[in-house]
């Protein structure tokens, strides 16, 4: 995944709008993601649009861990943003536990899954565009 | 696999079971190590402190629900005991024996369904009560409302220690020896003396309570249908509650005889 000139540099994400109108966030290597994480990503995503909603590429390869604030965070932000659908690219155990982790257990509320290429993953989000 | 391999494997297994050991002992405040090798062990480190985070979320809440329901059982009693209290305050502006008798009466009913609710939020299990217990605490209150401490009736207890009942069953059950005991000491006794029965056992299906006096029973011609004091509608109405098969028992003074369902 390409990381644009333009995207946001977060504390651990770089996050940005696609030409295609699937948002993207990618997780920045070894990165511990906390709640504020979340919140601080879950603003810059949300500011992209404000009146249509569009889905979300999560490129999570490379992430350490995810708190469970920030779990319930991304699962329940779900009904009270633009999201439509969240794609989580994995590909190490690590983040195929938190990956998995995060479907089973915390939820979302919107549809996700799991994907181990990026090319798969726009695929399946390109069906939740402009709705 | 040489020995540097094998003492690696060995390190972070140890490190991942302490953690599970601490999780098992609820003591959420140790977390596994991930380490950027992002290997199977860190991967079943992070596996491991998010089941811990999640755990901890879970007993954060049981034990929050349980406090909960402690004062809701705390509160049930105390507020059963101020109607205790204030019809108590009530009886002692008259002398009116049959009113002071209705009074007692109401309060007996009152108080056996308050130490339900006492037993409950002193248990540790807080959906059950230990039906031993209950019963011998139970009769002895009513035992002290009607002969105060100078009791010539004694009771003689037939009970499964090991058999517990939730709340739902334990308040009609309760009523029930509330009713038959008092009955007895109003109308089975004339000279104040006499023995009361209690048993409650488990068959393989069917629980079985029977409260008899060798009081003087019933006349001969008094038809068990014909029975109309409030006490003894209440055993029948409160039988139906517990879906129970009522008998009355008319050998050697009166008794009551419920077989009910183990399952509710």
């Amino acid at each position: 995944m390409n990381i644009p000139d333009t995207a946001y540099n977060l504390t651990c994400y770089f996050t940005w709008m696609g030409d295609d109108g699937i948002a993207r966030t990618k997780v920045k290597k070894g990165s511990e993601v906390k709640l504020e994480h979340a919140q601080e990503n879950s603003v810059v995503v949300n500011g992209f649009y404000v009146d249509s909603k569009f889905p979300l590429l999560i490129d999570a390869r490379g992430i350490k861990s995810m708190e469970r604030e920030a779990r319930t965070f991304f699962t329940t932000n779900g009904r009270n943003t633009n999201t439509l659908a969240f794609a989580i690219i994995i590909d190490s155990s690590v983040s195929k536990a938190v990956g998995n982790f995060f479907l089973a257990i915390s939820k979302p509320v919107i549809p996700t899954r799991l994907f181990l290429n990026e090319d798969t993953a726009l695929e399946w989000l390109q069906k939740f565009r402009n709705k | 696999m040489n020995p540097q391999e094998a003492n690696y494997i060995q390190e972070r297994t140890n490190a991942i079971l302490d953690v599970i050991m601490a999780y098992a002992n609820l003591d959420f405040t140790q977390k596994t190590e991930i380490t950027d090798k992002e290997d199977v062990f860190d991967a079943i480190a992070s596996g491991v402190n998010m089941l811990g985070e999640e755990l901890e979320n879970s007993v954060i809440t049981l034990q929050e629900r349980e406090a909960l329901l402690k004062e809701v059982h705390h509160r049930v009693k105390n507020n059963l005991q101020i109607i205790s209290s204030l019809m108590n305050l009530q009886a002692s502006y008259t002398k009116d024996e049959q009113f002071l008798a209705l009074i007692r009466e109401c309060r007996n009913r009152i108080i056996s369904m308050s130490m339900i609710h006492e037993m409950l939020y002193r248990a540790k299990d807080l959906s059950k009560i230990n039906v031993s217990d209950y019963i011998r605490t139970l009769t002895l209150s009513i035992n002290s409302s009607f002969s105060g401490t100078n009791s010539n009736v004694v009771f003689k207890y037939d009970i499964d220690d090991v058999i517990y009942l939730e709340a739902e069953r334990m308040i009609p059950i309760g009523l029930i020896i509330n009713e038959a005991v008092s009955n007895s000491f109003k109308y089975a006794f004339p000279d104040c003396r006499g023995l009361i029965r209690i048993h409650f056992s488990a068959s393989e299906t069917h629980f079985c309570l029977r409260i008899s006096d060798n009081g003087i029973g019933l006349p001969e011609e008094t038809k068990t249908e014909e029975f109309e004091s409030l006490g003894i509608q209440l055993i029948g109405t409160l039988s139906e509650q517990l879906s129970a098969e009522l008998k009355i028992l008319r050998e050697n003074g009166l008794g009551y005889e419920l077989l009910f369902r183990i399952e509710n």
